[in-house]
């Protein structure tokens, strides 16, 4: 089958590579029909995420229709329309069990890897590096779904794909954010990153009764989505400070909630960011915190950080005295993506939302390396390319 | 931990006393020897689990072609730096006490109902060995060489109380000689059962035996550790995470 793999720094290729198979009881194989490309999956392709091996099969954003089940399957037949949560979950285990599916004690195969390097494994994860589990990824035109009677979720109506598929990951993994923000009525709501999981961030923190939310980044196009599509104020930071601004929007408090849907790739302006970017090529640190900083610093005493951006390892001079002599809560973690499958799926069937106004590419699996290009440089506008083997 | 220092060093001066079971015929040395060093030369290339179990298994074998840890010394090094006295002063091999605890959300019982489960069993440790049922109570070990010729031992549960503990035993003269020990108990908080693994090993062939441990970096710890996860899954969702059939460029399967 065709695939999108993994060959190293800013090397990604499209290729022949085996089609999977039914292994376990509760497998199921889909035949992709959509598959998205992720902002996480930038981590990957900059080389920052360890353990990847050169031929991996990346993705993890995918849909589309079961061709084959195990015999252990029982809510899923051959032909039916499903849509892939990135969390590989069994859920059979106390975390699972907890609806804490990303932490799932039993799905990575590389468990004793991940405990080394974390103390505890989470779950697997598909495309994403071997201590995360090693399994292939759904950027090609077969996926093997383990546990999939946990997982994957039916679409029944006749929505189109592109408005179903980022169940997945990046309508929860935006709404997981807005909640854990721990939002009120009153509060304002400050959202660093305007990528698609910025976006969906921005519209829960509406959704769940922010007073209103401010959403940040340098890119116009995105400041422009979330203005026209979250109701949104702006900052872009290149061109004002972001502190000074959001004081002046708080009355001096700071923003009662901050979400960091950036994580380890943030850009950030100044001596520290080039500090941080030095010894990132050094190998000094893993992550570059720029985000986490500035929403430490901005943050309401007493308030809340929501942290859906991904990190891979350390990250130097965080401010954790601000952070503790302030009170603010920090809650974090990968989306337990089943816990809000069904939830949201009803808000696209009452159409409360059409998450397909992230997209901006639509093209073959066969484009997808130089999209990966164009996504990365943040070329042609891009902010959500789908697509279909 | 001073007592278990104690311990090890009885253990040893008792081990570096008897008898180290060295080949006498030259033809069953020359074969252990050449089977021994490919284990041990495939083993060490793959960082991996069973690739320690192989290297392990090869470098007692060298240590037996060779004539003991001493002479395998001198066959490496071309040196002989004095210490072919056996138990004089060479340091015997260090012995390697792994002690993992996981929690399985499930009742002792069942749990040890499960671990006595020949099938079980050779599931969890698949990864590493076959590992098949003699009768209730013994288990064969088979690591596969690269050339078809097969490292293999024998474990015999030496105790067993029923919902608590099965405790085994390798005969001292086994490739990798082992004992250990697999408690059950109810786990804190009320969250199913902690099941804790104990495992004394022997890293055999003395010095290579042990550079073999170091160099593939705590692995005894590491293969308990799998072995517990593996035994959870297999408890918990009835089937053990695998990247068998995996898809990558790389062809089929995880060659991590």
């Amino acid at each position: 089958m065709r695939a999108l793999t993994w060959h190293g720094k800013h090397d990604i290729r499209v290729e022949d590579v085996p089609r999977p198979e039914i292994v376990n009881p509760n497998d199921a194989i889909i035949e992709v029909t959509a598959t998205a490309i992720c902002g996480s999956d930038l981590h990957l392709y900059h080389g920052r995420v360890p353990s990847m091996r050169e031929g991996d099969v990346l993705g993890h954003e995918p849909m589309g229709e079961v061709v084959e089940v195990g015999s252990g399957v029982e809510t899923l037949d051959v032909g039916d329309r499903v849509v892939v949560p990135f969390t590989i979950s069994c859920g059979s285990c106390w975390f699972c069990q907890n609806d804490l599916y990303s932490l799932c004690d039993n799905s990575n195969p590389n468990a004793e890897l991940a405990r080394e390097v974390m103390g505890h494994s989470p779950a697997g994860l598909y495309g994403y590096s071997h201590m995360m589990g090693g399994y292939a990824g759904g950027q090609a035109e077969y996926l093997r779904v383990p546990y999939a009677d946990v997982g994957p979720v039916k679409i029944e109506s006749d929505l189109s794909d592109e408005q179903v598929l980022f169940l997945s990951d990046i309508f929860p993994t935006g709404h997981m954010a807005a909640e854990n923000a721990d939002i009120d009525e009153h509060d304002t709501v400050a959202v660093w990153g305007c990528g698609p999981v910025g976006q969906f961030a921005v519209q829960s923190a509406d959704m769940l009764g922010a007073d209103r939310v401010v959403a940040i980044d340098r890119v116009p196009e995105r400041l422009a989505m979330a203005r026209d599509h979250g109701g949104a104020e702006t900052i872009n930071y290149e061109e004002e400070d972001v502190y000074d601004r959001l004081m002046e929007l708080t009355g001096d408090r700071g923003p009662d909630s901050c979400i960091d849907a950036v994580g380890t790739d943030a850009h950030g302006t100044g001596v520290v960011a080039t500090s941080d970017r030095v010894k990132q090529r050094l190998n000094l640190e893993d992550d570059r915190p720029t985000v986490l900083r500035e929403a430490i610093r901005c943050c309401r005493k007493g308030g809340t950080l929501s942290v859906p951006g991904v990190y891979v390892g350390r990250a130097d001079n965080f401010p954790m005295g601000p952070l503790m002599n302030k009170g603010i809560t920090v809650k974090t973690g990968q989306t337990h993506v089943q816990r809000y499958l069904g939830p949201l799926l009803d808000q696209i069937e009452s159409g409360n939302i059409d998450p397909s106004f992230v997209v901006t590419h639509d093209a073959p699996l066969e484009d997808g390396p130089e999209l990966y290009e164009t996504f990365n440089d943040k070329e042609d506008d891009c902010i959500k390319v789908v697509l279909r083997p | 931990m001073a007592t278990q220092h104690a311990a090890r060093e009885q253990r040893d001066s008792h081990r570096a006393q008897s008898d180290s079971g060295t080949a006498t015929d030259p033809v069953m040395r020359g074969v252990q020897l050449v089977v021994g060093t490919v284990l041990l030369v495939r083993g060490l290339g793959q960082r991996s689990v069973s690739g320690t179990v192989t290297a392990l298994g090869g470098a007692w074998l060298v240590s037996r072609g060779v004539g003991g840890p001493s002479g395998m010394k001198r066959a490496l090094t071309g040196r002989n730096d004095g210490s072919s006295e056996r138990g004089a002063e060479r340091t015997a091999p260090p012995e390697t006490d792994v002690h993992r605890s996981i929690t399985v959300g499930q009742s002792a019982e069942d749990c040890y109902d499960a671990w006595r489960d020949p099938d079980t069993f050779s599931r969890v440790m698949g990864h590493v060995a076959d590992v098949e049922a003699v009768d209730s109570d013994r288990s064969r070990w088979t690591v596969h060489g690269p050339y078809g010729q097969d490292a293999s031992w024998e474990t015999h549960v030496v105790e067993s109380e029923p919902g608590e503990l099965v405790r085994w035993e390798t005969p001292t003269d086994a490739v990798l000689p082992n004992e250990g020990s697999v408690r059950f108990e109810a786990a804190p908080g009320d969250r199913g059962t902690l099941v804790t693994l104990s495992v004394s090993f022997d890293p055999p062939g003395g010095t290579l035996g042990d550079r073999a441990l170091q160099q593939l970096d705590i692995v005894p710890e590491k293969l308990a550790g799998q072995a517990l996860g593996r035994f959870k899954s297999l408890v918990e969702t009835g089937e053990v995470p695998t990247l068998e059939k995996n898809p990558s460029t790389r062809g089929e399967g995880d060659t991590v």
